[in-house]
């Protein structure tokens, strides 16, 4: 029986107008979505590229000029390129590279605010993380119009459109009464419609998606890559779904169309709109990060106290790193490139609750938010797809930490060279940076998450509904 | 009559259930975001007005250095928050807030407040020209879709027709009836946050913020106009109300969501930008050219000699070295103002597509007009930027010239207080109303041909009612 209507259903959508539309809007809006996820992801190569260029130019003049010292030529000592305080801190610096993700294009996230190449040097670590790209603020306000961004905005309303008439209108039109004067419950009705619904729209915006995923160019290759596609369609499969169920309860309630229309409207607005920015305004309240300007004037504050006691400062730093203090301290004393090392450490030292309370507010917000993303599907969604094209927080968070681990190994390097007075002789002994991708384990229980908070109110919600539907009143 | 029909759509309205609970929506919204982009504006000046005292205080502390030693301390400047960006934080959240003052440099202005906010934050900022300017226009649709629909399909538009009533004063009624809805709404909040802004600034709530305010509310209420003619006519032409329903909000939707995107992108490709990386190559490559230094380096020199008619540096009145410094400001001066001129230039040309796209979508003109009268568009942080850097400039020249004529060759200087405060504090006055609609001429233009545009499709629909169908 099922069956049957599904294929009646079938043939009364295709014959309707409204899903010819709705394939060519959302035809439209995914292909120039991808389209564009693509040229930015090609924008974000260019610039890593153009960073890496410059770091090969730089380190080719490097080593044209250490042949040149070591063939007898004198260069001043601010110049040195054997000296390791000016190779650690300027000359040899190195840019870590946060690589876009295979599925980069389908989602540009936050990647357009956060940047995805840093240049390491013995600078502090919030001078080297403070690089930002160069990118239009009109369009950071206003966001990209990304697969993300169709799926998280439109595809909702799509759903609605399809399913806010699917009983009022037969019951507007006189058919209602006809067709369930048949040996057909309302509910097998409503599933068949619902069914052969949800079906054609999956198929559009996957078969849509993908095809012109595929014809830009990503490589199905990897074993992870299609992995995270799998995702990718379980998740958006997922929140259609819940739009389907909160359709239903809103068709469930038995007004007119263009009441039920109304209602679902309202709730779109709130769900989508309303609850992101609500909270966005919400968490900031709760725990404010403070201007930067704070640490601009607390690093200023504290450079001017550490460069005042220089001297005295350099015989605490051999206290706290008794590891250095090698035999010729004495002479290290005077040694101005130590004194700096010695007054950047303390400067740091100094700073460091101001930047905590930066990270603190920041991860209490994201705390809140992780709480209450259930209060709007679409937050759990868009969390979701950043995640899978690995423009999200999660992957830069993981990226941040990587690089901040290889500051450290750079600046623990090129200490104990400027201590031990040290020339480096050879670029190849320097630390490099690679970046290695979270394991996709993690990845699997944040999806799985992301599934259940979707599917679990979709289960419930769409149960509410077709109970509601059995006192629906057919005529009248 | 026009009051008449005014009156009966407003108590139509007011007994209708849903219109309450979005009206009450819309008030909190409106209430809540304001107190928010209060504190947000009290906690900012503050902080950025202490800063801005410390920096003055730090700079004017300096122990005796030479003045070039000074030149590398340097000092920052803070970007004042504008009254208004209680309404309207605009562009703010992704532009710098400081831009620190030294030697040989022009910075950029550092620290986006957005990066230090979760990811959220992309499905926007709820502040108040938000909630003007989307959630209001949504609840304009939401009111007005069922004007005439509606009534036809409860059969009462017959006997309205029947009463022989002009097209002009129908449409105007409805109009009045739709604003004076929304007035319930507004008003009350926009007293609020006047009186918000007048008490976050006791002190200096200027003629200039007065005015913008005004135009700020002018604008709004051109747009809720525009808004409601474009209801009015669909409701007019539509064959059902679901119909018009479904329609304003593929308009609403299309022009508040998916028109920005678009514009933005399309700017973005008229007018790219290069990367970071790029625009940093190019910029060093001018600015640091060795075979550049040593040409204009010799050509100071023989000027120099020429001007004080000797013939070694050592017989100068003055000291070289304070030429040759201020000689590669200069020189850096012209390269800043080349690169720099050439990439804000880019994102003024963005904004002016923006402006242009206003033709597609009225919200794009009417939020790039709402932005810069809040002094938060990119315009005025370009306006704040090339004050900083005209200060940076200033300072300087002054140590410059102070070495030059102070300095003696193999005698270390030092210069005390007395220099330090010869550097003027930074002061900074935002543009007039004119220099900023000056700006905005496109969106305004466009602004208004859109309310003559829906006026007119209002009219004109209402002309061509018929009470039935077919």
């Amino acid at each position: 029986m099922l069956a049957r209507i599904i294929r009646h259903e079938w043939q009364m959508l295709k014959a309707d107008a409204v899903l010819w539309v709705i394939v060519a809007i959302v035809g439209s809006a995914i292909a120039y979505g991808v389209w564009n996820g693509t040229r930015w992801v090609h924008f974000q190569e260019g610039a890593i590229e153009a960073a890496r260029s410059e770091e090969r130019v730089r380190f080719d003049r490097l080593t044209a000029q250490l042949e040149k010292v070591a063939a007898g030529e004198r260069v001043s000592p601010f110049a040195d390129p054997r000296s390791p305080s000016n190779l650690g801190s300027r000359l040899a610096a190195k840019v870590a590279v946060l690589p876009p993700a295979p599925l980069g294009a389908l989602t540009v996230g936050q990647s357009d605010l956060l940047p995805s190449y840093v240049r390491v040097s013995t600078e502090s670590r919030e001078a080297v993380l403070a690089s930002t790209e160069v990118e239009s603020p009109l369009r950071l306000l206003t966001g990209r119009f990304d697969l993300a961004f169709v799926v998280v905005y439109l595809v909702p309303l799509l759903v609605l459109a399809l399913a806010y008439s699917m009983v009022s209108g037969e019951k507007e039109q006189g058919t209602l009464s006809m067709v369930l004067a048949q040996p057909v419950s309302l509910g097998t009705l409503v599933a068949a419609k619902v069914v052969v619904r949800a079906a054609a729209l999956l198929v559009i915006i996957v078969g849509l998606g993908l095809g012109t995923l595929l014809m830009t160019g990503v490589s199905l290759a990897d074993a992870a890559t299609r992995e995270r596609l799998l995702w990718w369609v379980a998740s958006v499969a997922a929140y259609m779904g819940l739009w389907f169920a909160i359709a239903l309860v809103g068709v469930s309630l038995g007004r007119g169309s263009a009441a039920t229309a109304t209602l679902l409207a309202g709730l779109w607005l709130l769900l989508v709109v309303i609850v992101p920015s609500a909270l966005t305004l919400g968490v900031q309240q709760l725990y404010p990060v403070p201007s930067r300007v704070a640490l601009v004037q607390a690093t200023r504050v504290a450079s001017d106290e550490a460069n005042a006691q220089g001297a005295r400062l350099l015989a605490a730093y051999y206290e706290d790193h008794p590891e250095l203090a090698t035999g010729d301290a004495e002479q290290a004393m005077t040694d101005f490139n130590v004194v700096r090392l010695a007054v950047n450490d303390d400067i740091e030292k100094r700073v460091r609750p101001v930047v905590a309370q930066f990270d603190e507010q920041l991860s209490s917000q994201q705390a809140l938010v992780e709480r209450f993303r259930v209060l709007s599907p679409a937050l759990v969604v868009y969390e979701a797809l950043s995640d899978l094209s690995g423009s999200g927080q999660q992957r830069h968070r993981h990226f941040v930490s990587q690089v901040s681990g290889f500051h450290d190994e750079w600046r623990r390097f090129f200490t104990q060279k400027v201590v031990a007075k040290t020339p480096v002789a050879d670029l190849s002994s320097l630390p490099t940076f690679t970046y290695s991708e979270e394991p996709s384990s993690a990845l699997r229980a944040r999806m799985m998450a992301t599934l259940a908070t979707l599917l679990v109110p979709a289960v419930l919600l769409g149960g509410l509904a077709f109970i509601r539907l059995r006192r629906y009143a057919i005529a009248g | 009559m026009i009051g008449t029909i005014a009156r009966k759509e407003l108590t139509e309205l007011s007994r209708d259930g849903r219109f309450r609970l979005l009206a009450a929506v819309i008030l909190v919204l409106a209430v809540a975001s304001t107190a928010a982009g209060w504190l947000q504006f009290t906690a900012v000046s503050r902080q950025h007005a202490e800063a801005q005292r410390e920096t003055r205080e730090q700079w004017l502390g300096q122990q005796e250095k030479n003045p070039h030693s000074a030149a590398h301390y340097g000092v920052y400047a803070f970007k004042p928050a504008s009254h208004l960006s209680i309404v309207d934080t605009g562009l703010d959240p992704y532009l710098g807030v400081a831009v620190w003052l030294e030697a040989h440099r022009q910075s950029e202005m550092k620290f986006r407040p957005a990066q230090d906010r979760t990811a959220i934050q992309r499905f926007g900022e709820l502040n108040g020209a938000e909630v003007l300017l989307v959630l209001v226009p949504l609840f304009i649709l939401l009111v007005t879709f069922p004007v005439f629909a509606g009534e036809r399909e409860q059969g009462t538009l017959r006997q309205l027709m029947s009463l022989g009533v002009a097209p002009r004063l129908l449409v105007a009624g409805k109009a009045l009836g739709t604003l004076a809805a929304v007035a319930l709404v507004i008003v009350p909040v926009s007293a609020l946050a006047a009186v918000a802004m007048a008490w976050a600034s006791a002190d200096s709530y200027l003629a200039a913020d007065v005015s913008r305010t005004v135009a700020l509310g002018a604008t709004c209420l051109v747009y809720f106009l525009v808004v409601t003619g474009v209801g009015l006519a669909v409701s007019a032409w539509a064959p059902s109300s679901r119909v018009a329903l479904v329609t304003l909000l593929g308009f609403w939707f299309a022009t508040s969501l998916v028109a920005p995107r678009i514009a933005t992108d399309v700017a973005g490709s008229l007018h790219p930008t290069p990367n970071a990386a790029e625009f940093q190559r190019a910029l060093d490559a001018d600015l640091s050219d060795p075979e550049e230094a040593r040409q204009r380096l010799a050509r100071l020199q023989a000027e120099t000699l020429t001007k004080y008619n000797v013939t070694s540096l050592d017989a100068l009145p003055v000291a070289f070295s304070g030429l040759s410094l201020q000689s590669g400001e200069d020189h850096g001066n012209e390269v800043f103002d080349r690169h720099f001129g050439r990439l804000h230039d880019q994102f003024s040309n963005q904004a002016r597509v923006y402006q242009w796209a206003g033709l597609a979508s009225p919200l794009l003109a009417a939020r790039s007009l709402s932005m810069a009268l809040a002094g938060t568009d990119f315009e005025q942080h370009r306006h704040f930027a090339k004050a900083a850097e005209a200060y940076r400039r200033d300072i300087q020249r002054t140590l410059n010239d102070d070495i030059a004529r102070n300095q003696r060759a193999g005698q270390p200087y030092l210069a005390g207080t007395e220099l330090w405060s010869r550097v003027p504090d930074f002061t900074y006055d935002a543009p007039s109303i004119g220099w900023v609609l000056g700006r905005q001429a496109t969106a305004l233009t466009v602004l208004a041909g859109w309310l003559t545009l829906a006026g007119a499709l209002a009219l004109l629909a209402t002309r061509r009612l018929s009470a039935t169908l077919g």
